[in-house]
């Protein structure tokens, strides 16, 4: 009780620096239940912070491993359906072939800078006995900057032929470990299927992106592509636009100028990669509020916990409260102690939550160097918010039945049964 | 003491408290809810996924063109070594086949007198309404070797629909990619499956599909096998016979169960995830007791030494304390089951389309869990009220 009147010699005008002293002796004295609180708070804030850390982690790493092309480029794909769903289209085939010729209009068009065709294939690639199937991409020079695709050794596949069947191809750094194991592969001279193609380009390692491994492609220029699989239909057509703002006239241009080739009738399906990233972005981003929107759940068990320990904290000092009023403290006076009290905690644990959720962010980043994960701003400050509004909410109840003590029945520490 | 007495003192200590029951229970209960409600929807997600999905049969092998895995796109891409009709028909000749579906898809336009519609234009054999269990509604489907290769086709619902409303489309004349077809058939409604609309499409013979999209190879043959012959036997035996017809192993073979593991696994780790994201609320909870009965113990010091001073050993002490925390908690997993029942009807208002499944399993196993939970978070304020000094005790207050 030696704390008490310490505390007490101040209490009637007890300024918010005395009250601060005055709840922070209350917390020591009471150390087991402060570190339960601070416990229960802090893991609803660091469940928070890391659940969202780790959707944004997620997303990011989602996005860029589809975000290849660049905002500049238009897709163009054969075919055409009227359902518009969430995922990028499957069309498949389509009646009318996109050709070549189709890509040669589209890359006179004022505002598209270049374009890409793009046929792929499956094929035996076979170098001295060792056979390998593997990806066959029939494309062109700008298909390389296109797609962010760097040479470790050697040349692009050439500009002059462009719309030409060159005998020439650029290999994934995999597949030349493992058909030319060591030896240098430029120069040499590759079967692709039937057809000989000689090796002028080395690609640097990438790993997968956008579901192909590029690390074991054969890249070709288009018209090679066209006569080893006998097919003169495009897999896709790329489009990079001169100014972003342009985007969406070029976009109209594209589909009114095949729809004109295609005697009239619109069966491509032209797409931005923004758009067709946006879906695939809305769900991660529903996905990462409801995770962290259950981690939030346990916030709510955590106040009403404090509302319960206040309960009885409140119970068990009611001599003490009934003193204070005796001495003059006003009811605000009292609910202010008790609110204060609550806040406390829930600041400490919140801010140390917050630290220790950084923390281990720094570690997991530090860990997976291939995902960065890191916790938005407002979430940071809702996890802090809610942890705070919800503590001072439910411990409201407690310190208005402290406040509205009558203090001499309190002072003669009548139990609460008998009040009533 | 005797066990009704026992009974008597942790109920009468649960009951005096009642406010402060209450609110310990309620963490519990708040933390089993999400449990139970997320695994609920984990179940019914789960169970969704994997109907869609076997609504083709269990008896199926899909048969792509080229060996290199290239996730599911192999069909669409060009090869060399193309998978013909006649290899179908090869197929077809197996012991232990019962149907056999070529698949070409491709998308376009279909049109009827001013009406257009762009679609799925899906080249198939006459087995495909009963191999993937799509029922025809009206007129009928394809017939085996009559119809390969005439222009001839089958409506989906949606299609159907969009071009004919109300009106009977049989014999009538449809373009498709620009080619006269005449309409024989409408299949009945499938609605969606994975989010892709299976009603917007219009079936054709695959032999018109390869022709109309100037193809050799088509994209995928479907092997429903007889129940008698095993899922390894007729792999073999696919294998077998395109390695003969082609020369090499080109082709790749995926069955309905290899699909159906790998899905199942994901979604497995998945609804175990989202139960645990439930798991921190009733960690939090599980914290509640646990400070709760410490306080218990506190207050009730001066009872505890009377209960030792009067021969009170100490396992009955941390039996009484304990089986007060799985009260609680068991209390807690009641009120939670209840507030679940709650949401649940809420649920069934307000958002009649979440799929959720409740198992009467998981409805024990919250119960038990609870506690469990009661049990572990119970353990040191227990022992702390059992190692108490009953002189000390006794003197306290």
């Amino acid at each position: 009780m030696a704390n008490l009147e310490r505390s007490l010699t101040a209490s009637f005008m007890m300024a918010w620096a005395d009250t601060f002293i005055f709840v922070s002796q209350v917390l020591m004295r009471q150390r087991f239940r402060t570190v339960v609180l601070w416990v229960a708070i802090a893991i609803g804030v660091i469940a928070v912070n890391l659940l969202t850390a780790l959707g944004e982690g997620a997303k990011s790493y989602v996005l860029s491993e589809f975000n290849v092309l660049g905002r500049h480029t238009l897709i163009t794909l054969p075919g055409k359906k009227e359902t518009r769903g969430g995922m990028p289209p499957i069309t498949g085939e389509s009646p009318r072939a996109l050709t070549l010729k189709d890509a040669q209009a589209v890359s006179r068009l004022s505002g598209v800078k270049t374009v890409a065709p793009l046929v792929l294939g499956n094929i035996e690639v076979s170098y001295a006995g060792k056979i390998r199937e593997s990806l066959v991409m029939g494309s062109s020079r700008s298909f390389f900057a296109l797609r962010h695709l760097v040479l470790a050794r050697g040349q692009l596949l050439p500009e002059r032929g462009r719309f030409k069947g060159e005998a020439v191809a650029v290999i994934g750094s995999r597949l030349q470990d493992e058909l030319f194991a060591g030896k240098p592969a430029l120069g040499e001279w590759l079967r692709l299927g039937d057809s000989r193609f000689r090796v002028i380009g080395v690609l640097k390692t990438s790993g997968t992106r956008f579901g192909f491994d590029m690390d074991e492609v054969v890249i070709i220029p288009v018209v090679s592509a066209q006569s080893l699989f006998n097919a003169d239909g495009l897999f896709r057509l790329f489009a990079e636009v001169r100014h972003f703002s342009q985007l969406d006239a070029v976009k109209q241009q594209m589909v009114e100028l095949l729809k004109q080739r295609h005697e009239g009738e619109e069966d491509v399906t032209v797409i931005s990669q923004d758009a067709m990233l946006s879906s695939l972005q809305k769900i991660l981003d529903t996905l990462t509020y409801a995770v962290s929107g259950i981690a939030a759940v346990s916030m709510l068990v955590a106040a009403i916990l404090i509302m319960n320990m206040m309960i009885i904290t409140v119970s068990q000092r009611r001599k003490e409260i009934g003193l204070l009023k005796a001495l003059g403290a006003s009811s605000a006076l009292v609910r202010r102690l008790f609110l204060a009290e609550a806040g406390l905690i829930a600041a400490l644990a919140a801010l140390s939550g917050w630290m220790l959720s950084h923390l281990v962010l720094l570690l997991a980043n530090n860990y997976f160097s291939d995902i960065q994960f890191h916790s938005p701003w407002w979430a940071q400050a809702a996890s802090i918010a809610l942890a705070l509004g919800l503590s001072l909410l439910f411990a409201w109840l407690p310190a208005q039945r402290a406040s509205s003590l009558a203090p001499v029945q309190a002072l003669q520490g009548k139990t609460e049964q008998a009040q009533r | 003491m005797r066990l009704a007495d026992g009974a008597h003192w942790v109920f009468s200590a649960v009951i005096s408290n009642r406010s402060r029951s209450l609110l310990t229970a309620l963490g519990i209960a708040i933390g089993i809810t999400s449990v139970s409600l997320l695994t609920a929807i984990g179940e019914g997600v789960q169970q969704y996924v994997l109907e869609s999905f076997s609504q083709f049969g269990a008896r199926i092998i899909a048969i792509h063109p080229g060996r290199k895995d290239t996730h599911g796109a192999g069909g669409l891409l060009s090869t060399i070594r193309p998978l013909t009709l006649q290899d179908a028909a090869a197929l077809r000749r197996l012991p232990g086949v019962e149907q056999i579906v070529p698949v070409v898809q491709g998308a376009g336009a279909v049109e009827y007198f001013k009406r257009q519609r762009s679609g799925v234009i899906l080249g198939v054999g006459a087995d495909m309404s009963e191999a993937w269990g799509f029922k025809v509604a009206l007129g009928s489907f394809f017939s085996a070797d009559l119809d390969q290769g005439r222009s001839v086709a089958v409506l989906g619902y949606t299609m159907r629909k969009e071009l004919f409303a109300e009106t009977n489309p049989l014999g009538q004349h449809i373009r498709i990619g620009g080619r006269r077809f005449r309409v024989i058939g409408a299949v009945e409604k499938k609605g969606q499956m994975l989010g892709i609309d299976m009603d917007d499409v219009v079936y054709i013979p695959a032999q018109s599909a390869l022709q109309m999209f100037n193809r050799e190879s088509l994209m995928e043959i479907d092997v429903v096998f007889a129940a008698n012959t095993s899922l390894k036997r007729m792999e073999e035996a696919i294998t077998t016979l395109l390695r003969q017809r082609h020369g090499r192993d080109d082709v790749s073979l995926t069955s309905q169960n290899d699909m159906l593991a790998s899905m199942e696994n994901i979604l497995s780790i998945l609804k175990m995830s989202v139960a645990a994201l439930g798991g921190i609320s009733l960690l939090v909870g599980a914290v509640g007791i646990l400070a709760i009965m410490s306080t218990t113990v506190r207050e009730r010091t001066s009872e505890i030494g009377l209960l030792r001073a009067i021969g009170a050993s100490k396992p009955l002490i941390l039996r009484l304390f304990l089986v007060e925390a799985v009260l609680l908690a068991m209390f807690g997993g009641v009120l939670g089951l209840l507030l679940l029942l709650l949401l649940q009807a809420i649920f069934s208002v307000l958002l009649p389309d979440l799929p959720m499944v409740f198992q009467p399993f998981f409805i024990v196993l919250a119960l038990l869990v609870s506690g469990l939970i009661g049990l572990l978070a119970g353990v040191v304020p227990a022992a702390q009220a059992a190692n108490l000094d009953p002189v000390e005790a006794l003197h306290e207050e």
